[in-house]
This record gives C-alpha cells, sequence and structure tokens, in this order.
C-alpha cells in the first residue's frame, strides 16, 4: 500500500517557494521603469484651425485686428501707438464685454519672434476669447 | 535579585510577504502612467504661457518640431513644409482626433510658424496645439 503524501513527507516540513526575493526583484523593475519613464510633458496652446477654403463672413464691425510687427511690438485695433503685452488681454476683455461677437483676427509679421506671438495669444485666450484667428501672412505681403 | 528570564520566544519578525504585492502595485503605476518616448526631438527653449493646458490623450498626439533656426523635424527627420503636410495627412488619415503639437523655439521667426500651420491646414489636421511652458502669475 502506496504511503499518503502526508505520511511520506513527514518530517521533512511544508515544501515552500522561497518568497523572500520577490520583493527585490519587484522593486528592481520598479526603479528601471522609474528611471527610464519620462512623465509627458505635452502642454501648451490649444487652437482650432480653419478649414482651408472656409470663408466665415463676420461683420467687420465685429473683427478687431491685432498686429504684431517684426520688432515684437503690439497695435490693438486702429490704434497707431503700440501697447504693452499685459495690457492687450484688459483690452480684449473690455471690448469683448462691449460686444459678445468680436472676432480676433491675429496678423504676425513673418519675422516677429514666435515668443510673442505665444504671449499675445496667451492674452487672448486669458481674455476668454473664443473667436481667435491668425491670419496667415505670406512674404512680401507687407505688414 | 532577581533575574528575567528569557521567554521561550520566537525571533521578532517584520512580515514581508506582502511587499512584493506593493512593488508590484507601483510596477503597474508606472508602466500604466510612461510612455516612451518614441522620438528625440530637437534642443529647444519653449515659450512660456499662463493659460498652459495639459494634452491629455497621449495616443492622439504627433509633433512638429521647430528650432530657433527654422528648421523643422517630425519623427526625427529633417523635413520641409511639403513633407510636412505628406506625413501629418497620412496620420490625419489613421487618426482623425489628432492633435499636432507645436514644439517651436521660442526665438524663430514666426514665418515659419505661419507656413507650419498652412501646411497643417493642407493636411487637414486642424487641431493644433503650440507648446508652452507654464508661466505662474502676472508680468
Amino acid at each position: 500500500m502506496a504511503l499518503s503524501f502526508r505520511e511520506r513527507g513527514q518530517g521533512r516540513g511544508e515544501p515552500k517557494i522561497p518568497t523572500a526575493s520577490m520583493g527585490d526583484i519587484a522593486f528592481l523593475i520598479i526603479i528601471f521603469f522609474m528611471t527610464t519613464s519620462i512623465f509627458s510633458r505635452d502642454k501648451g496652446l490649444k487652437i482650432v484651425l480653419p478649414e482651408k477654403g472656409e470663408i466665415t463672413k463676420v461683420d467687420p464691425k465685429n473683427v478687431l485686428n491685432i498686429g504684431v510687427n517684426e520688432a515684437g511690438q503690439v497695435l490693438v485695433g486702429d490704434n497707431l501707438q503700440p501697447v504693452s503685452i499685459a495690457e492687450v488681454g484688459d483690452m480684449v476683455s473690455d471690448l469683448l464685454d462691449q460686444n459678445k461677437d468680436l472676432a480676433l483676427a491675429l496678423r504676425v509679421n513673418r519675422r516677429a519672434p514666435y515668443q510673442v506671438m505665444i504671449e499675445v495669444f496667451d492674452q487672448l485666450k486669458k481674455a476668454k476669447a473664443e473667436r481667435i484667428s491668425l491670419v496667415p501672412v505670406q512674404e512680401d505681403a507687407g505688414q | 535579585m532577581r533575574h528575567i528570564a528569557p521567554k521561550k520566544q520566537s525571533a521578532p519578525e517584520i512580515p514581508t510577504a506582502s511587499t512584493a504585492d506593493i512593488a508590484f502595485l507601483l510596477i503597474i503605476f508606472f508602466m500604466v502612467s510612461t510612455h516612451f518616448r518614441a522620438e528625440q526631438g530637437l534642443k529647444i527653449a519653449l515659450p512660456a504661457a499662463e493659460m498652459t493646458e495639459r494634452i491629455v490623450k497621449k495616443r492622439n498626439v504627433a509633433a512638429v518640431w521647430v528650432d530657433r533656426t527654422g528648421r523643422t523635424t517630425v519623427n526625427d527627420n529633417w523635413v520641409s513644409t511639403p513633407t510636412v503636410t505628406a506625413l501629418m495627412a497620412e496620420r490625419v488619415v489613421e487618426n482623425p482626433d489628432l492633435v499636432v503639437i507645436l514644439q517651436a523655439d521660442r526665438e524663430v521667426k514666426y514665418g515659419f510658424i505661419t507656413d507650419i500651420l498652412e501646411a497643417l491646414k493642407d493636411a487637414r489636421a486642424y487641431k493644433v496645439t503650440f507648446a508652452t511652458g507654464y508661466r505662474t502669475g502676472g508680468k
């Protein structure tokens, strides 16, 4: 008669898989992931571009032109006096309060630095402007 | 004098059975939150903006890099503007919700940016994000 497992195994102790090092292995893998992972830093300012050839008719009265010239000076509307970037937000915000349908056309010189454009765009976003368009400027098209 | 007789006691132990579970939980967290950066990109200094938002969905993102001299890369290849259109048009067909993130140096001339925006319009990639860093407080 065959002995049962229990009887045979008496005195040997229960069989065990050693798990003491499991934690070490797992932490090793953690360290690998921690050192190789880069938390994604994808962040920025969103805009939805218009479709090409799509023309939205906007009453010229409801359009506010904002220009940035080569030197990075900002001109709002028909004023010829450049304003500081920090003021743009408040100005636009006031104008939006007066006219809810106001659309903003941001016209930036091709040689203007990108940082200025982003700062102005940031101000427009801060003013909660919804209708912002970036006017494409061709070379030799002047201002 | 009385000696305190050492009690018959098993050696004190810190239970370690669950450390592996904790560790694996952390691994899972890192695995889920990690995405291996697919491209090297260019060395650029991002412009800063206060209204910076995070892009949540990683899968829908394609990057276009522009360095300060206006050179452009996509997937670590130098490309010209028409190539940007071709590459992005392909990506948009695969994924209509594609968001193009424009990683441009703050000192680049705006002309390069407007050209790329036009190229993206041609590619029907209308959702664009200008990559920016956070800026806290007004200035």
